[in-house]
């Protein structure tokens, strides 16, 4: 995997910046260096050579902290999108969208629901890839996908967060058809599909959730049984409010 | 004792009366100093503004509770006022302590070189403390680098005091104990309710702030996040914490005001601890404190609270 090389302005700056380091014994003065290169240039020097962050650092699949932080196209794109501040023109999104679509693999036997209640444990768990001071062992405990971050989902659980949609009765309103449960593994494995540039992570194409933990979570949102699908409970004051 | 309204109780005009300055309304705000180690005893009142005629800017210095109070007052924010708890408690502040420690450090003669930090520049010349905060990362001139409070500490006690990078009094940057701390939250609370005003005159500082925002913004990692991810909306959350905008500076300031005594870990913590937490809630590797990187991530935000007064030292969950 080759980390992003900052343009030749940026490795020129960088030997600049080498050189009056040997000439010296003071701290190198890297204000040629630096002043040289675009912003994003300098970003990407600052991370992968003035070290920014620990990158030789192992992580949990078998690849570098370096790794981790090498974008790839769709992340490339989104984060200038993002930093523009304007919206995502039609024919970026149709690329990243596309892009989407070309990661997306399907399970052998077909699109089909796992176990809600694992789906549940799924939902809630934090846990998983972080590195760092503290590393997540995935050895002592299974990494989750930390909906609940994110999204409210059981309408009983109140410590929900709402940088997504709110899920609560997702199956109950969409019903459990095999065009919606096709349509529910994409936005798991790869969101950008059907909202490029969503800030939600793809977790079937960066393999952090499994195709068992997706259909696992799939359940969770889907099947009639899941609390997701559930009236809420009558609260004294929601049964006071339609008394009134 | 009582603490009705919490105000008359407030730690941080404790603090002040018996150690700087005393201000009480209607009255004019006075430094209490002790002469020299010879003479303990022998305590002046003097007018704050005479002795500290060449920083009219300590005159402007309030009690983070009241900052923080006049921003919920001004503007409507559910991040500002989502814990009731840590605002009442903010004149109670554990951090205030921290501070008070930070002083008697700073003007400890320490090191193998027995000095004071009374001679580091923090950036408005020697031994100046007040308002040199919020004017932070900037560009200095002995290093020919831009430098955030944390890696200008580190550059004082190193080349004044004769610390070695190695020696814990410089290399311990976590916990309410370490100097590192106690010196950053002395330095940072004499810098509270004044407005951030990072420098951006000289060429390094602004390309430092500009790849400080294509950092926020970046995206990379087994979860696709970036700073941006969190923090650039108003009113979200994640679980049950509301986020603070990057995009909104009255939000942005409480963000950014650290050092902070963080109740979850009954420690303070600096902008550092938060850049490292970041980075790991976001799946990405660790952030080296005092890397340019770190720096300019700080000069971004910084910048983005720009004319917001600091919160100094803040109380967070």
């Amino acid at each position: 995997m080759t980390h992003a090389q900052p343009a030749c302005t940026a490795a020129a700056a960088a030997a600049l910046l080498a050189l009056s380091a040997a000439a010296t014994a003071a701290p190198p003065a890297p204000e040629a260096a630096y002043t040289a290169m675009s912003a994003e240039e300098l970003a990407d020097y600052l991370i992968f050579e003035a070290g920014g962050f620990d990158l030789d650092a192992e992580t949990q699949d078998g690849g570098t902290a370096r790794e981790r932080m090498t974008q790839d196209r769709t992340q490339k794109v989104c984060s200038a999108i993002a930093r523009s501040g304007k919206d995502l023109d039609r024919a970026t999104a149709a690329k990243i969208s596309a892009l989407a679509d070309e990661t997306i693999e399907f399970p052998e036997d077909g699109v089909a629901l796992g176990d809600w209640q694992r789906g549940e444990e799924i939902a809630r768990s934090g846990f998983g890839y972080r590195i760092g001071h503290r590393v997540d062992d995935h050895d002592s405990r299974t990494p989750g996908g930390n909906c609940y971050a994110c999204h409210q989902l059981d309408p009983n659980e109140i410590a929900y967060g709402t940088v997504g949609p709110s899920l609560t009765g997702y199956g109950r309103l969409r019903g459990t058809s095999e065009a919606m449960l096709k349509h529910t593994y994409q936005i798991l494995y790869n969101p950008n599909l059907f909202f490029p540039c969503t800030t939600m992570p793809r977790f079937g194409h960066h393999g952090t959730l499994t195709q068992q933990q997706i259909a696992d979570v799939m359940a969770y949102l889907l099947d009639p049984e899941s609390p997701v699908n559930q009236e809420p409970a009558q609260t004294a004051e929601a049964e006071s409010a339609a008394a009134d | 004792m009582t603490c009705a309204g919490a105000r008359p109780c407030s730690q941080w005009r404790t603090y002040h009366n018996d150690d700087t300055t005393v201000r009480r309304e209607g009255e004019l705000p006075v430094i209490k100093t002790t002469t020299t180690a010879a003479a303990p005893a022998a305590i002046l009142y003097i007018p704050l503004s005479v002795v500290l005629s060449a920083s009219a800017l300590a005159d402007d210095l309030r009690a983070p509770e009241d900052v923080l109070q006049e921003l919920i007052d001004n503007n409507e924010s559910a991040y500002l006022t989502q814990s009731e708890q840590n605002i009442m408690m903010m004149p109670d502040n554990a951090a205030l302590w921290t501070a008070e420690e930070g002083k008697a450090l700073f003007e400890e003669a320490r090191g193998p070189n027995n000095k004071s930090l009374e001679t580091c520049d923090l950036g408005k010349g020697p031994g100046v403390v007040e308002g040199v905060y919020v004017e932070l990362p900037r560009f200095f001139d002995d290093t020919g680098r831009v430098m955030d409070l944390e890696s200008r500490l580190a550059y004082c006690m190193t080349s004044i005091q004769g610390f070695s990078p190695e020696d814990p009094e410089v290399k311990q940057r976590h916990g309410s104990d370490s100097d590192m701390m106690k010196l950053q939250t002395y330095i940072a609370s004499r810098s509270s309710g004044l407005p951030w005003n990072p420098p951006m005159d000289h060429p390094l500082e602004q390309a430092m702030r500009d790849a400080g925002e294509v950092l926020f913004y970046r995206r990379a990692g087994t979860s696709d996040f970036s700073c941006a991810t969190c923090h650039s909306n108003t009113g979200k959350r994640i679980r049950a914490s509301v986020l603070p905008n990057i995009n909104e500076p009255h939000e942005w300031t409480k963000a950014i005001s650290w050092p902070a005594y963080r109740v979850g870990h009954q420690q303070v913590r600096s902008s550092h601890h938060r850049i490292r937490g970041c980075y790991w809630q976001m799946r990405q590797p660790q952030s080296i404190p005092g890397s340019d990187a770190a720096i300019a991530l700080m000069s971004y935000w910084t910048d983005a609270a720009r004319g917001e007064p600091a919160i100094l030292p803040d109380k967070k969950r």
